[in-house]
């Protein structure tokens, strides 16, 4: 009877471990995401800083021509 | 296959290539007498059993798999010149032979990223001279007026430094610059700045990612060889190079740079060639290997994604789709969603196609007494674009959309706006990731304030689409949600069979239209 008890708490402990490391895989590959995400907000911020610095001046001065100098501009880039 | 030139367990078909087992080191592969492609058996290939024996199976890398229509004698050798395969191969019951070239007519062969390019090997002395005095004025072009440390790397570094010439299976001129920039942010906007300066200075340039771009040189024989602008900087004392390398490397590596010259060019080059090199390639770059593939940290290799990328994921497959033979079988007349767009729209109402492809449905809108402007991410197919419309002699501009890229989104938008345009995108959604399909409501939005509507035809429901993974299904409802959630209202909406992409019948199609301006303006109290 003590070896049966003995063998399922064991039993008990492992699929307590077993448990616990694939939550930790599913919250790691969660966090993964997550920084993906984070990381992306770097190219997002670097192209519209880009088009309003580029755009900001000819804009404000409501500058038509100077707005389709932009966007000609642009055309060759992108 | 005859036996007498093909080992016996060697076959070849348009899957691929099975070996024996045991195939080990670089081998070449020929069509024709062209080399065409490298690779290792052991690296690239998997191992099975075929009739009981052991056998390595290497499948074709897919930038030449799709061109594998017809026949072609086929020569599988290893470095000492000896053949695993000697053989003519049927890979179609086509009769025409397979021919791996450019628009030119160019041999052209897989490099160590899997894409087709020229090679320097099949060039003549003159024309490499000429790529070299190119690849110097762009050189000198980011140093003076770009204010850069740009210097050579890769496969010329390795070619001038090693043998003193360029690699006969490198394909094209590679340079890097060291940035002083810290932030990721600050690389892709220096970037940015850096190819301003090469455009204005009159050359064509293609942007890769954040941290790099292309610069176009044209040869004299119309030939256009591509050369990379690789930023390189240094973020939490790793050093970062594109494309992938991370790792550690002393900045004084590379600056202040030195010269060497390669086949009768000077060139600048990293302060420490060997060191850089050692750094790229790893400690054997002193032995040649032409099947060589980088093996970056994974982690470095996932923050440049993450920080530079993701806005042309699908480009260089559109582009190889648009290069196939399949492609060419779609339709050329406008196609049934034009037709209906085109019976619902006022007469002399402009339109903008996003998403063109091969520009069938601008060429339709045009004949038909429409202004248009034509839109698409793949290169090829704006060629093929171009090519119909300038055919029929019809002023259609046709430009590049990346919806996952603002800069060309806000700049679609502004255009889009101040022509007055509608817009119609047929089959576009389903190609586009949630962040691209958020961009284009965002330009629609925009685009469309004053007035004009947003037609849509994508493949709904559930379950692959003939051209998946390019083209997905969409689930209407959510689409209708998330056009409600971008301010949006649906005024038409119907589902059916319909045809697809290729003008294939399709069960399920939906077509919508949608508009974002303000039914009915609220007044504005004040006090």
């Amino acid at each position: 009877m003590a070896e049966l008890k003995s063998t399922l708490n064991r039993a008990g402990r492992y699929a307590a471990r077993v448990r616990e490391q694939y939550g930790l895989a599913a919250r790691v590959r969660e966090l993964e995401a997550e920084l993906v995400e984070a990381r992306q907000l770097n190219r997002r911020v670097a192209e519209l800083t880009d088009v309003v610095t580029e755009l900001l001046v000819p804009l404000t001065r409501r500058d038509d021509a100077g707005v389709d100098a932009v966007l000609a501009r642009y055309r060759r880039i992108i | 296959m005859s036996a007498a030139t093909t080992a016996p367990t060697s076959h070849v078909d348009a899957q691929g290539l099975l070996l024996p087992a045991d195939a080990t080191g670089v081998l070449t592969v020929s069509l024709d007498g062209q080399y065409v492609w490298s690779f290792q058996p052991v690296r690239d290939g998997v191992v099975r059993v075929v009739d009981g024996q052991r056998v390595r199976a290497v499948a074709w890398p897919p930038a030449l798999a799709h061109l594998l229509d017809g026949g072609a004698h086929v020569l599988v050798a290893d470095a000492d010149g000896t053949p695993y395969v000697d053989d003519e191969v049927r890979f179609s019951g086509a009769a025409r032979r397979v021919r791996v070239v450019d628009q030119h007519g160019h041999p052209l062969a897989v490099n160590k990223v899997g894409h087709l390019t020229r090679t320097f090997a099949a060039t003549d002395q003159a024309t490499r001279t000429a790529i070299l005095s190119g690849t110097a004025r762009i050189l000198a072009d980011l140093r003076e007026h770009g204010g850069v440390e740009a210097v050579l790397n890769y496969g010329c570094l390795l070619g001038a430094v090693r043998e003193g010439r360029m690699l006969g299976h490198d394909c094209d001129a590679d340079l890097t610059y060291l940035s002083t920039k810290t932030h990721p942010l600050d690389v892709t906007l220096e970037s940015y700045a850096l190819e301003r300066v090469m455009v204005a200075r009159g050359w064509t340039t293609v942007r890769m990612s954040g941290g790099d771009f292309k610069v176009l040189l044209t040869l004299e024989d119309k030939r256009v060889v591509h050369v990379d602008v690789f930023a390189s900087f240094t973020v939490g004392g790793t050093f970062y190079q594109l494309g992938n390398r991370s790792g550690t490397l002393d900045p004084s590596v590379v600056a202040p740079a030195g010269t060497l010259e390669l086949e009768g060019v000077e060139l600048p080059v990293p302060r420490d060639p060997e060191a850089m090199l050692a750094f790229v390639y790893g400690p054997g770059w002193k032995v040649p290997d032409p099947a060589f593939k980088f093996t970056d940290p994974p982690a470095g290799v996932r923050r440049l994604d993450g920080w530079l990328r993701g806005y042309r994921d699908d480009v260089a497959a559109w582009n190889d789709y648009y290069r196939s033979p399949r492609s060419q079988q779609v339709p050329r007349t406008g196609s049934q969603f034009a037709h209906w767009v085109h019976a619902r729209l006022p007469a002399g109402e402009g339109i903008v196609d996003l998403g063109c492809g091969a520009g069938r449905d601008a060429r339709y809108f045009a004949l038909n007494g429409r202004p248009v402007i034509a839109y698409d991410s793949s290169a090829d197919a704006r060629q093929h674009a171009g090519r119909l419309l300038t055919k029929d002699d019809l002023d259609v501009p046709v430009r590049r959309f990346w919806a996952n890229e603002l800069r060309t989104v806000a700049v679609t938008a502004l255009e889009i706006a101040t022509a007055g345009h509608h817009v119609y995108a047929r089959q576009l959604l389903g190609c586009l990731n949630d962040e691209g399909r958020a961009h284009l409501w965002r330009l629609a939005r925009t685009a469309l304030r004053d007035g004009g509507a947003l037609f849509l035809e994508f493949s709904s429901g559930t379950g692959p689409t003939a051209l998946d993974p390019l083209v997905r299904r969409l689930d209407t409802d959510q689409v209708v949600a998330e056009v409600a959630a971008a301010g949006g209202r649906v005024t038409h909406l119907e589902e059916g069979p319909g045809l697809d992409t290729e003008d294939r019948p399709d069960p399920r199609i939906a077509r919508l239209v949608v508009r974002f301006d303000d039914p009915a303006p609220k007044e504005h109290h004040h006090g």
